[in-house]
């Protein structure tokens, strides 16, 4: 025990160390893996231009089979290759547009929580606005004024997810900012910066990681959404929340066109808050035990 | 037998408790004795961990199970075994024959009832009386403790931190207990605070007869509340004793070095002489003597050998193996290092 | 010839709160050497802690000046204040909340040094953080723990430690013991005396407790409401207190030791907020001297004798 504290430890592989204990946290971080690996590795896995795109009328909504694993779609194509695909752009989506909406969100939550008064009443007001707004409505309409691209899909979904984050960061910060450490990191010359960014952030950590594996769930789901009215993802390229709308349709009669689609989403969810919680109590020196 | 059972009101023997964490076995409370007479006060005095509050636990039967355990031993209150009653005789001891004090007047009020209510309720519980007389009765209560009876329709959060601690000595007098214990009951309080507590528990435990166990850290407050004193030291009791045994024939290393730790108001040339070291770690404490690793008298016999309990007079008790004989230790001079 | 350090003039520190304006610090004015510690005691409330932290411009005073080796702090630049943090340094109350539960002991003792960037790589840095860490007498093999592992006497070590990376002239210590046990709170003292002595630190020793205070200041200065109420020399505040508050708050210790059940002075009341305090002596309503015009006219600050300040109109009488 005495001998093991003198070994000098990193924090990032002490945090790992810590991860890999957690099996459930190591599920998740399976299965994620398993995700982008497909995503990465879709092309070889299936061709696009035959299997993802290209219609065959003769072959449409056939259930499972040893040729097409998933079945068929309305339009013959086969779901498997077209949710392997799809991952990329959900996995991509998810990515981008939750880091817009947690860079941009959780600065200003914390410059408003820190420094409170007239800059934390002006940022939560604006902030307050966005909230006002369904987040779908807002999505769509800057999408509307970009243009539809996925870029541009990510970026209002990333937007309209800022005032969320920034209303979990302030009053993260706001309830850690009066203890003594912060006032000791003051003491010792430390700029605002450094001591939001090195002292405070790193105890906010709980509530902004689940807030994360939330919203790269809803992230895929208002994806889903926009390319459903027709201002995401363009068909025919394939996206899991539009291949769940499309299916919807033939619900009574072909029902593995919208259950194959579901499941991958509800999979990647659910590995992504196995290893969101299993992260978040790693980051916890205090949980070690 | 029978007239020494009365003479007590708490006679606790050779009492464990120990803690099962994942850690390894959270060894409390390791065969202690306490007595206390009828209408005294003993303090139990030592430091963080070293088992004073699971000590007081176990009297009222609240050591939290699970991890908690009372291991071994008995405690005899007033002549009974308090282990052979059934929880639900036990709720009615709480509260009307033992009642406790605890450290933190902040914490131990329920906020959202006026403090008259939860005085009533105490009175409620024990007594065979309605809500108006309980309610007056609660009144009575507060003036004795210097508050004003219509402010028993105030919530907790309209008194201050004194106030708070005189509405709790209030709760637990209201049904004259026969033991009070109190936990550390002035360590969150003022100075000036701190002496009108002290000042009015003192009067309201000479007119009730109460008997009390004051736990504390604080070797002041010691000299001026309590008759007799126990200093317990990693879940081990290491010197027993009246006032005048403790302060001025001190015997234990331990006790010597609470007095060395205390800067002396009077003489403020005089060196602190603390004690080297920390606590031991309850899970993993040190074999024999418990204290040898921060005694300076410390000899090779103390490392393995577990000091009995050496009688020293009718009233002093000290378990160290100075005391004992052929044990080669010697205390005195600055020891050996 | 004496080297004042400090220079505190008419410091102030008002509060707004939804009651009223509260007066935490209320015209406080001393001055100190430099190796000397000047004791600040009073019971909570009384802006003691809240004097140290104007003092080092953690809460920015109201008004006032306070010179540091002939400076004044509170009209210099944020860029030159950081520079004075160096020189003046706090430890404080709680050596729990006071440490980043996130950091490991040696990032914190090392935080200033990488603030500062006084090292010019890691290696250097981590030498450095051991010297600091064998000074406070921290062992070696605690670099990598985190503070939660240890007992509170180690982790108020690490705060001393890491207050004297910087080689700082002028401490404030804002209740350094009270959270300890007897036995720990002892060591830290000798530590801080012992510091005090090969490092010629100045210190301000915040703390509420008066046995404490007077084995380790040479000044005393007893607060009340935040007001002064009476400065002295440690030795004179103790067999001369004077202000009927400092005689109150001295007998009211309990001393360890049998047979000297003196008088006590027990106060009547209970300390109040000094919100939108009216004029007159704010210990008036808890003093058993107190007469008309204590309600009505403020006491100044006098000097009674040489180096005995005190703040009553009628201190000579009793």
């Amino acid at each position: 025990m005495e001998n093991k504290k003198a070994k000098k430890r990193s924090m990032a592989m002490e945090v790992c160390q810590r991860l890999a204990k957690n099996k459930m946290a190591m599920l998740g971080l399976a299965i994620l893996i398993v995700l982008v690996l497909c995503a990465v590795f879709a092309d070889v896995i299936a061709d696009y231009e035959t299997k993802v795109v290209a219609q065959n009328i003769a072959n449409r909504l056939k259930g499972p089979s040893a040729e097409h694993w998933f079945g068929t779609d309305e339009f013959g194509r086969d779901i498997f290759a077209r949710i392997i695909h799809g991952s990329r752009v959900s996995l991509v989506v998810g990515l981008i547009s939750v880091s817009v909406s947690l860079i941009a969100g959780g600065c200003l939550g914390a410059f408003a929580g820190f420094y409170g008064g007239k800059i934390d009443n002006v940022i939560m007001r604006v902030m307050d606005i966005f909230l006002a707004v369904p987040s779908t409505l807002l999505a769509m309409t800057i999408v509307a004024a970009l243009g539809s691209s996925l870029i541009n899909v990510m970026l209002a979904i990333g937007i309209s997810g800022i005032p969320n984050y920034a209303r979990i960061v302030r009053a993260a910060v706001m309830s850690v900012k009066d203890q003594e450490f912060v006032e000791s990191s003051r003491a010792i010359g430390a700029s605002s910066m450094t001591t939001i960014f090195r002292e405070i952030i790193p105890n906010c950590m709980a509530p902004i990681i689940v807030q994360v594996t939330l919203s790269v769930a809803s992230a895929i789901l208002s994806t889903a959404s926009l390319s459903f009215i027709g201002l995401g993802v363009q068909p025919p390229d394939p996206e899991w929340g539009a291949m769940l709308s499309g299916g919807r349709n033939f619900l009574r009669d072909a029902v593995h066109l919208t259950l194959f689609p579901g499941l991958a989403i509800v999979i990647t969810i659910l590995a992504l808050n196995l290893l969101g919680d299993g992260l978040r109590d790693a980051l916890d020196p205090r949980l070690k035990q | 037998m029978a007239e020494n059972d009365v003479k007590y009101t708490l006679d606790i023997k050779d009492l464990e408790v120990q803690f099962k964490t994942v850690d390894g076995v959270v060894r409390a409370v390791n065969g202690i004795d306490l007595s206390i007479e009828k209408g005294k006060t003993l303090g139990l005095v030592g430091e963080t961990g070293a088992g004073k509050t699971t000590t007081a636990l176990s009297i009222l039967r609240l050591v939290p199970d699970p991890p908690g355990e009372i291991t071994g031993g008995t405690i005899t209150l007033e002549g009974k075994d308090l282990f052979a009653f059934s929880e639900k005789e036990m709720e009615t001891i709480r509260g009307s024959q033992v009642s406790m004090i605890f450290q933190d007047p902040m914490t131990s009020l329920n906020p959202v009832m006026t403090v008259g209510d939860q005085i009533a309720e105490v009175i409620q519980l024990h007594e065979k009386i309605d809500q108006k007389g309980a309610l007056e009765k609660a009144k009575a209560m507060l003036e004795m403790v210097g508050i004003p009876g219509n402010r028993s329709t105030e919530y907790p959060h309209q008194f201050s931190g004194g106030m708070k601690q005189r509405v709790i000595i209030a709760m637990a007098l209201v049904c004259n207990p026969h033991l009070l214990i109190a936990d550390e009951p002035t360590t969150a309080l003022d100075v000036t605070i701190q002496a009108q507590v002290l000042d009015l528990m003192q009067k309201l435990r000479e007119k009730y007869g109460t008997s009390m166990l004051m736990i504390t850290h604080d070797l002041g407050i010691v000299a001026e509340v309590c008759d007799d004193v126990s200093i317990m030291y990693a879940g081990r009791i290491v010197e027993h004793g009246t006032l005048e045994d403790i302060f001025e024939s001190t015997s234990h290393p331990y006790t010597e070095g609470l007095f060395g730790s205390l800067p002396n108001i009077e003489n403020r040339q005089e060196q602190l002489k603390p004690i080297p070291g920390l606590m031991p770690d309850p899970t993993d404490l040190p074999s024999g003597c418990t204290f040898h690793p921060r005694c300076k008298y410390c000899k090779d016999i103390c490392k393995s050998r577990v000091p009995a309990v050496t009688r020293l007079s009718d009233t002093h008790l000290v378990a160290c193996l100075a005391y004992e004989e052929g044990t080669g230790v010697t205390l005195g001079g600055d020891g050996n290092e | 010839m004496s080297d004042v350090l400090l220079d505190v003039r008419n410091l102030k520190k008002y509060f707004n709160t939804p009651n009223g304006v509260l007066h935490a610090v209320d015209d406080v004015t001393f001055t100190l050497e430099r190796g000397k510690t000047l004791g600040v005691v009073g019971e909570s409330g009384c802006g003691k802690s809240t004097t140290g932290r104007a003092i080092l411009r953690l809460h920015e005073p109201t008004s006032g000046e306070v010179f540091f080796e002939g400076k004044d702090v509170t009209k210099v630049s944020n860029q030159e204040m950081r520079h004075l943090r160096s020189q003046m340094q706090i430890i404080f109350q709680d050596p729990f909340a006071s440490l980043n539960p996130r950091k490991t002991v040696s990032e914190i003792i090392g935080e200033p040094l990488r603030l500062y960037k006084v090292h010019k790589n890691k290696k250097e840095q981590q030498e450095h953080v051991l010297e600091l860490m064998e000074l406070v007498g921290l062992s070696e093999r605690l670099v990598n723990t985190y503070p939660h592992e240890l007992d509170g006497g180690r982790r108020q070590r690490i705060g001393i430690a890491r207050a004297l990376a910087m080689r700082p002239k002028f401490i404030v210590c804002d209740e350094p013991v009270s959270a300890l046990d007897v036995s720990i709170q002892a060591q830290i003292l000798n530590l801080l005396k012992q510091l005090q002595h090969d490092l010629g630190l100045t210190y301000i020793f915040i703390t509420h407790d008066l046995s404490v205070v007077n084995y380790f200041s040479d000044e005393i200065m007893v607060m009340y409401l935040g007001k002064v109420v009476e400065h002295a020399s440690s030795e004179k505040l103790f067999e001369h207190p004077t202000h009927p508050y400092t005689k109150a708050l001295l007998s009211a210790i309990p001393v360890p030791k049998l047979g000297e059940k003196k008088k006590r002075i027990l106060l009547k009341g209970e300390i109040t907020s000094p919100i939108d305090p009216k004029p007159g002596c704010r210990f008036a309503p808890r003093c058993e001297y107190a007469k008309p015009e204590c309600f009505e006219r403020t006491p100044e600050l006098k000097e009674n004798e040489p180096g005995h300040f005190v703040a009553c109109h009628f201190s000579g009488e009793f």
